[in-house]
């Protein structure tokens, strides 16, 4: 099997032609898994006007999307790519400790929470943004707040989970 | 000779049941603990399934708020593809071949290899 020379492989597939020049340029994200995961609900406290203009346009344009909504889809990007900048730019250790963590714990949110709250409170700090995860029922705490996590290898957390002064906010 | 008779008094009773004692707990009490036990499986059963249900609901809108923008660049990605494509196609058969009954955009499912690797 292994001596067989693959016949189709996708080195020869790759396609550089860039866009046309009628299209305006836009840099792209560029970023790997662990770190989008991390900053998500940043993206999405930011972005949400945009992402919902784009979503909108590929679900009035069905089959077409990718053609009609190149406009909405490089605001998207733009607004993604600045709250990543603005997070490397105020808050790239906790960033990046969050994000480690995330990538050496199979992506599993709940076994990084104390690192969680020291960048959800940098960043709310320095760019405003906070994460909330949208449908909490109101007799809970919101499970990314909760100091024990029942399913992380230790579920009783040190630290103290960074709750935003509502005051400040609204 | 006198007929042989009882003894007086009658003849002992015959002990026909088995005399072990009764061991453990009582029965009732028994039943009860299983229960509490259960109960009490239940109610960390209950926990963390409801704590699972948080971890999937803000899996699930973390990928909310990521899908626009990882679309937005798979779009541009196949536009692009699609247009040199075009492009190419109109280059060596200074026409574009109309390959689908329809105006969607349809995600190439053939790829033409080109001769020398493009850098």
């Amino acid at each position: 099997m292994a001596a067989r020379v693959p016949t189709l492989n996708q080195k020869s597939l790759y396609d550089t032609t860039p866009l046309p020049e009628s299209i305006p340029k836009v840099k792209e994200l560029g970023t790997s898994s662990a770190p989008l995961l991390s900053a998500s609900f940043f993206i999405g406290a930011r972005c949400k006007d945009y992402n919902d203009d784009y979503m909108q346009c590929k679900n009035e344009n069905p089959g077409r999307g990718e053609f009609e909504c190149l406009k909405e889809g490089r605001r998207v990007t733009r607004c993604a790519r600045s709250v990543i900048d603005d997070i490397n730019k105020s808050c790239l250790d906790q960033f990046r400790a969050h994000w480690q963590c995330l990538d050496n714990n199979n992506h599993q949110l709940w076994q990084c929470r104390p690192a969680e709250w020291k960048l959800n409170k940098c960043v709310f700090e320095n760019l405003g943004l906070e994460k909330v995860v949208p449908d909490q029922p109101k007799n809970s705490t919101p499970v990314h707040l909760r100091k024990t996590q029942i399913y992380a290898h230790n579920p009783i957390l040190r630290g103290e989970p960074f709750i935003p002064e509502k005051t400040q906010s609204q | 000779m006198p007929q042989d008779m009882p003894p007086v008094g009658g003849y002992d009773a015959v002990q026909y049941k088995r005399n072990l004692p009764a061991r453990g707990f009582r029965p009732a009490a028994i039943l009860a603990g299983c229960g509490v036990f259960m109960i009490y499986g239940w109610y960390k059963l209950t926990k963390g399934i409801r704590e699972q249900n948080e971890y999937a609901r803000e899996k699930m809108w973390s990928r909310i708020h990521l899908i626009p923008a990882l679309q937005a660049e798979e779009d541009r990605d196949q536009v692009r593809r699609y247009l040199a494509d075009q492009a190419r196609e109109k280059e060596l058969l200074g026409e574009n071949l109309k390959v689908y009954h329809t105006d969607r955009f349809v995600r190439p499912t053939y790829a033409a290899t080109p001769e020398n690797v493009t850098k």
